[in-house]
C-alpha cells in the first residue's frame, strides 16, 4: 500500500492555490509526498477530477441520540438494506447493515467513503454517553472521526457562570473535553434546553435568565467561546443558536453573532436559524444573516441545507422536537440527559409542496449563493436533520447547475418565497474549485485540521478521484477512486477496503484542582461515579492544542 | 497468586439494570469476600467469584484451540445458524457476536425478545418520553410507580435514583417528592407511598387511556368527560389531579415483567403508558422509566441497533439485516425447527427457560460464563469465559443506556469478547482454506414476513 501515484488528473486543491491543474499526486506511507519512484503503484486519473477527501464538519452519525433514532425507525431501515461489500481485504470482516436516513454504523462508514468523504464529525454527544459515541465510531470504518461534546446546558458549567468563576469554567471545559474524548465544544440552544427541562415553554432569548440572572444564553456563549480560544482548541465553539426553527429567529441569530463580536465562533446549520417574520408568519431572513457573516471574518458557518425527501430530526434541542411532534403528528422520542442536556428525535419529510419546506430549501441555497467567502460558509445538511449525507451530490448539483436549480424551483410551493433572493434570480454557479472549498478545504480549515482538506506535501493521503461528468450529482455520488491514508478504499467505483479510521480528539491540560470540586459534585448529584465517567485512553493520540498566550478578554 | 486483601473500588454490578457502579469488591485468596454497597441481588450476582475454567468438546476436556476449531466447524457449515446473545457479557463481546451472525448469515437474537419485547415494539411504534435515571433523581417531584415495586427486582433504585436521594431540584430528597403507588390487580406499587390507587387488572387499559384523555384535555379540566363514569374513570380522575400538580413526573413501570405473558394486550399496555407520558408533556414535564433487568441486556439492544438498525430478532439470511420480531425470534425459530446450529454467547444459566428448552437437540456452541455448568440441549462445544464485570472488562449499559466501564476485581477464564473475535476470524479462515464449506444461501425457504417495521401504519 505504501507508494502510489495518482497520475494526470485535473487537481483541485484550493488550500494550495491549485484550481484545476493537471498534475500527479504522490503518496508514500499514508502521506502526500513530492514524488515517488517510477515503480510505485499508479492510478490513471487522466480526464478525471482529483480533490482532497471530503470533510464533514457537522452530522449525526455516532451518539446516544443517533442510536435512539436508529431504534425508533425500523421502517426506515427496512426499505434500504445494505449488503456487505465485497472487500479485497482478508483482515476485515465485511459487514452488512441498513440505510435509510439514519444508517447503521458500518454502512455509515462505507457510504461516506463511497461518496469520497474521509473525515466525519458527529456534532452532538452528551458527555455521559460519550463511550457509546466512541463504540459507534469504532464500528464506522474508513473515515477518521470525532465528535463535539454538548456543554451549553451543562449544570456544573452553569453553576460556575452563576458564581462568576470563569477560570474554573475554563478548567472544567478542558477536563470535560478530555474526559469525553471530544474534539470541540458544542452549544445547543444554550440555556434553552435547561429551561425546557424546567417546564418552560417560552422562547429563550439571549438575556433570558436561566434560573439565575447571572446565567443567560449570552453568558454561556461568551464563556464557552472564550474557553475555546483560551484553550487553543483547533475548532472554535460550535454553536446551534437559540430558537431553532422558529419564525423570526434571524433576530436571535444576529444578536448571538453580535454578542460574540470579534471572537472566533462557528454557527452551525445556519439555514435553521435564518427565518424572518414573526408570530407564525414565515419569510426568508437569509439575506440579513449572510450579509452579517460576509462582513465579519471571525464568523464561520455551515449551512444545514434542507433536501426534499425523508429526513430524521435528531437533536439535543429537545423542546424543538416536542414542537415538531405536535405539529407533524409523527412519533417522538425524548430522553432528558441528567445534568447535561436533552435529546429528541422525530422523523420528518420535507415536501416540495409544503410551503415551509420550500422556504427552508430556498433559504439554504440563498445562504450558499449569497456567501462571499466559501471558506467560511461550508456545506452540510445537518445529516440526518435536513436530509441524508447521501443527498450531498444532489446539493452540489444545485449549487453548480443553475438550470437544474431553476427546474427544481418551478416545482416547489412558492407561497412563502415572495421576496426571497432565490426567486429574484440568483445566477451564481459554484465552480469545482468552490465545491472543493465548501466540502473539504473549508471544513478542514475551520476544524483546524492542518493535514486534511489539501494535497500539499505532508498532508494526510486522503484523496478522491471523480469522473468529470457534466451531471455533477452523478459525478459526486460515484467517485472512481477514493484513497484514505494511502489505502485505495474505492477502486473503479467499488468499495474494496475498509481500514479502521483514526479518532480525532483533544486533551487540553487543566488544573487538577477542578477534579476535587467535581468529585464532590458527582457525589451529590451524579448517578455515575466520578472515576467511571471518563472514556479513558483512546487508541489514537490527541490532536495538539495551542493555548492562547493572552488571557481571554474580560467580560 | 495474590494473597492478602485487595479492594477494587467503583465496580459496576450487573445484578439488575440499575448497574450500580459504586461497589467496592474485597478479594482475599482469589475469592470475593465482600461486595460493599451491593444489595442482596448484587451480593448474589458477585458470589465468591469462583467460576469454572473448562474447555470441552463433546464432554471431553480439550485445549482451547481444538474447541475453537470444532466451534468454527459447527457454525461455519450450518445452513440455518442462530447466534444468541445471553446476559453477562460486555458490549464488546456483543459486537463480535453480531459480527459472527452477519458473517454466517444467521439469525441474531437476545434475551430481550423473550422478556421486554412488547415494550420495545411499543417504543418503536410510538417513541417515548423518557430520561436517564439521574434526571429523575435530580428533578422528579412526583413519582408514580405503576404496578411496579422496585424493592424486589431493582433493590437500590429507590436509594440511588428515586424517591430517596436529594437532587439539584429536589432539596429534601424523599420529603420533596410525592410518591404514588398504583396497584394493578396483584401487581402492587411500593409499600411506602404518599398516595395509593388500586385498579382492577381488567380496568388497567381503560384507566390509562382515560388518564391520557384527562391529561390532554385543556384548561377545562376534563369537564368534557364528565359523563364518563366507572371505577377506571374515577381512578383516572384521582391520578390526573396528582400528576398535573407535578413539576416533573416520573412514570416508573417494569418492561421486563413477564408474569402477564407477552400477549397482544402487552403492547397495548406499553402503548398506553407511553401515550400517557407523552401527553403529560403538554402540561408539565414527564419521563417514563421502563425498568430493565441486568446482565447488560440493554447493551445487547443498543449494540444490535447500532450495527444492524434493529434491536433484536435480526435475520441475516439474505445477506443483510431484516427485522423479524414477530416470527423470527430465537424461540420462534427453534420451535419451528428452523435452526441447525447455535452459538450461545453469554451465560447459559440466564437464558429464558423456554429458549433453553427449545435448544434441546440443536448442536450448540456455548461460550460464556459457567458454560460448562449448564446442560444445554446437545451442547457440543463449551468454552467457559469470565463474567463481564467480575473477571472480564469492557463496557456495559445501565437500563437507561448509560454506559459504564467494567472493572473486573478478579482474574479468570478468557474474556468472551476475545473468544468471539477469534472465532469470527477462524470461521473466515476455515471457509477460505476449505476446512469448512460455506453453505450456499438463497432466499428459498425463507418466508418473507413483515416485521413491526414493515407493518402498515
Amino acid at each position: 500500500m505504501t507508494r502510489l501515484r495518482i497520475a494526470g488528473g485535473t487537481v483541485y486543491d484550493p488550500a494550495n492555490g491549485i484550481d484545476g491543474e493537471v498534475r500527479d499526486i504522490c503518496i508514500d506511507d499514508g502521506r502526500i509526498v513530492a514524488d515517488v519512484p517510477g515503480d510505485a503503484a499508479r492510478i490513471d486519473a487522466r480526464g478525471m477530477v482529483v480533490m482532497p477527501g471530503g470533510v464533514d464538519i457537522h452530522c449525526h452519525v455516532a451518539s446516544g441520540a443517533v442510536n435512539v433514532a436508529r431504534r425508533l425507525l425500523p421502517e426506515d431501515h427496512a426499505h434500504d438494506p445494505a449488503a456487505a461489500p465485497a472487500l479485497d481485504d482478508a483482515g476485515t470482516i465485511p459487514r452488512s447493515g441498513t440505510g435509510g436516513t439514519v444508517p447503521s454504523t458500518f454502512t455509515t462508514g462505507y457510504r461516506y467513503a463511497g461518496l469520497g468523504y474521509t473525515t466525519v464529525f458527529d456534532a452532538a454527544v452528551a458527555p455521559l454517553v460519550a463511550k457509546l459515541a466512541h463504540a459507534q465510531l469504532d464500528d464506522t470504518p474508513i473515515v477518521d472521526g470525532g465528535f463535539f461534546v454538548l456543554m451549553g446546558n451543562d449544570d456544573f458549567l452553569l453553576r460556575q457562570i452563576d458564581a462568576g468563576e470563569h477560570e474554573r469554567a475554563r478548567e472544567y471545559v478542558a477536563w470535560l473535553l478530555g474526559a469525553a474524548g471530544a474534539y470541540a465544544i458544542k452549544l445547543v440552544n444554550p440555556g434553552g434546553v435547561e429551561m425546557w427541562k424546567r417546564g418552560s415553554r417560552e422562547r429563550t432569548e439571549l438575556d433570558t435568565p436561566i434560573g439565575s440572572s447571572r446565567v443567560t444564553p449570552r453568558a454561556i456563549l461568551e464563556t464557552l467561546a472564550d474557553a475555546a480560544v483560551a484553550l487553543g482548541l483547533p475548532h472554535p465553539a460550535h454553536i446551534h443558536c437559540n430558537n431553532l426553527g422558529v419564525p423570526g429567529n434571524a433576530a436571535t441569530t444576529l444578536a448571538t453573532m453580535r454578542a460574540l463580536d470579534g471572537r472566533r465562533a462557528h454557527f452551525t446549520h445556519l439555514q435553521f436559524h435564518s427565518y424572518g417574520g414573526a408570530d407564525g408568519a414565515w419569510r426568508s431572513g437569509a439575506r440579513e444573516i449572510i450579509e452579517y457573516v460576509n462582513a465579519h471574518p471571525a464568523v464561520t458557518a455551515d449551512v444545514g441545507q434542507v433536501m426534499f425527501g425523508a429526513a430524521t430530526t435528531v437533536t439535543a434541542d429537545a423542546p424543538v422536537e416536542y414542537l415538531l411532534h405536535k405539529s407533524s403528528g409523527r412519533k417522538w422520542a425524548n430522553v432528558d440527559i441528567e445534568l447535561e442536556t436533552g435529546c429528541g428525535v422525530v422523523p420528518l419529510e420535507y415536501k416540495e409542496r409544503s410551503a415551509v419546506s420550500a422556504l427552508q430549501w430556498a433559504i439554504g441555497l440563498e445562504l450558499f449563493l449569497l456567501s462571499s467567502d466559501p471558506w467560511r460558509v461550508v456545506l452540510s445538511t445537518d445529516h440526518p436533520n435536513g436530509g441524508s449525507f447521501m443527498s450531498y451530490p444532489t446539493l452540489i448539483r444545485l449549487l453548480m447547475d443553475r438550470a437544474f436549480r431553476d427546474e427544481q424551483m418551478r416545482r416547489v410551493e412558492p407561497r412563502l418565497l415572495a421576496g426571497s433572493a432565490l426567486t429574484d434570480g440568483l445566477e451564481r454557479e459554484f465552480t469545482l474549485g468552490e465545491i472543493a472549498i465548501v466540502t473539504r478545504a473549508g471544513p478542514a480549515r475551520l476544524l483546524g485540521l492542518r493535514d486534511k482538506g489539501h494535497l500539499g506535501v505532508g498532508a494526510d493521503a486522503d484523496v478522491t478521484v471523480y469522473a468529470n461528468d457534466s451531471d455533477r450529482a452523478a459525478m459526486f455520488s460515484t467517485p472512481r477512486f477514493v484513497v484514505k491514508a494511502g489505502v485505495v478504499v474505492v477502486e473503479e467505483g467499488a468499495l474494496r477496503r475498509a481500514p479502521t479510521g483514526r479518532r480525532l480528539h483533544v486533551r487540553p491540560p487543566f488544573d487538577t484542582a477542578i477534579t476535587r470540586d467535581l468529585e464532590r459534585y458527582f457525589d451529590r448529584y451524579a448517578t455515575v461515579r466520578f472515576a467511571n465517567f471518563p472514556v479513558g485512553e483512546l487508541r489514537d493520540a490527541p490532536s495538539p492544542v495551542a493555548p492562547a498566550l493572552a488571557e481571554p478578554r474580560p467580560r | 497468586m495474590t494473597t492478602g486483601r485487595v479492594v477494587t473500588e467503583n465496580v459496576t454490578c450487573l445484578g439488575c439494570g440499575c448497574a450500580c457502579d459504586d461497589i467496592a469488591v474485597v478479594v482475599e485468596h482469589a475469592r470475593i469476600v465482600e461486595a460493599r454497597n451491593a444489595c442482596a441481588l448484587g451480593i448474589q450476582w458477585f458470589g465468591d467469584g469462583t467460576v469454572p475454567t473448562r474447555v470441552r468438546v463433546d464432554g471431553r476436556d480439550v485445549p482451547l484451540r481444538e474447541a475453537m476449531l470444532a466451534a468454527g466447524q459447527t457454525l461455519a457449515g450450518a445452513a440455518r445458524p442462530l447466534v444468541y446473545l445471553a446476559p453477562d457479557i460486555s458490549c464488546e463481546a456483543q459486537r463480535h457476536g453480531a459480527a459472527i451472525a452477519d458473517l454466517l448469515r444467521g439469525v441474531l437474537d437476545t434475551a430481550t425478545s423473550a422478556t421486554a419485547l412488547p415494550a420495545m415494539l411499543s417504543a418503536q411504534e410510538r417513541g417515548y418520553a423518557s430520561s436517564t435515571l439521574g434526571e429523575i433523581r435530580n428533578r422528579a417531584d412526583t413519582i408514580v410507580f405503576w404496578a411496579a415495586d422496585t424493592a424486589q427486582r431493582y433493590p437500590r433504585f429507590a436509594s440511588r435514583y428515586a424517591p430517596e436521594p436529594a437532587g439539584t431540584h429536589i432539596p429534601d430528597g424523599r420529603r420533596s417528592r410525592t410518591v404514588v403507588a398504583v396497584d394493578v390487580g396483584s401487581a402492587a406499587g411500593p409499600a411506602e407511598a404518599d398516595r395509593r390507587v388500586a385498579i382492577d387488572a381488567a380496568d388497567e387499559l381503560t384507566a390509562l387511556t382515560a388518564l391520557s384523555a384527562l391529561v390532554s384535555a385543556r384548561e377545562d379540566g376534563g369537564a368534557g368527560y364528565a359523563s364518563c363514569s366507572g371505577a377506571a374513570w374515577d381512578r383516572a380522575r384521582e391520578l390526573a389531579t396528582v400528576l398535573l400538580a407535578g413539576r416533573y413526573v416520573a412514570l416508573v413501570y417494569d418492561a421486563e415483567d413477564v408474569s402477564s405473558g407477552a400477549d397482544g394486550r402487552s403492547v397495548l399496555r406499553f402503548d398506553a403508558l407511553t401515550t400517557l407520558a407523552q401527553a403529560l408533556n403538554a402540561r408539565t414535564r414527564a419521563a417514563a422509566i421502563a425498568l430493565r433487568a441486568g446482565g447488560n441486556r440493554s447493551g445487547a439492544d443498543a449494540t444490535l441497533t447500532a450495527q444492524t438498525g434493529y434491536p433484536l430478532a435480526v435475520d441475516f439470511s439474505r445477506g443483510h439485516p431484516r427485522y423479524r420480531p414477530h416470527d423470527g425470534s430465537a424461540l420462534a425459530r427453534l420451535a419451528r425447527g428452523d435452526v441447525d446450529a447455535a452459538l450461545v454467547l453469554g451465560s447459559p444459566a440466564l437464558l429464558p427457560a423456554e429458549t433453553a428448552a427449545a435448544l434441546g437437540g440443536v448442536p450448540c456452541v456455548v461460550i460464556g460464563p459457567r458454560a460448562s455448568d449448564a446442560s444445554l440441549g446437545s451442547a457440543h462445544v463449551v468454552i467457559d469465559t469470565g463474567v463481564a464485570g467480575i473477571h472480564s472488562g469492557g463496557t456495559a449499559l445501565r437500563m437507561d443506556d448509560v454506559p459504564l466501564p467494567l472493572r473486573p476485581p478478579l482474574a479468570g477464564p478468557p474474556n468472551a469478547a476475545d473468544v468471539a473475535r477469534e472465532l469470527a476470524s477462524l470461521i473466515r479462515q476455515q471457509w477460505s482454506s476449505g476446512e469448512a464449506t460455506q453453505p450456499a444461501r438463497g432466499t428459498s425457504g425463507a418466508t418473507p414476513v413483515a416485521g413491526a417495521a414493515e407493518a402498515s401504519r
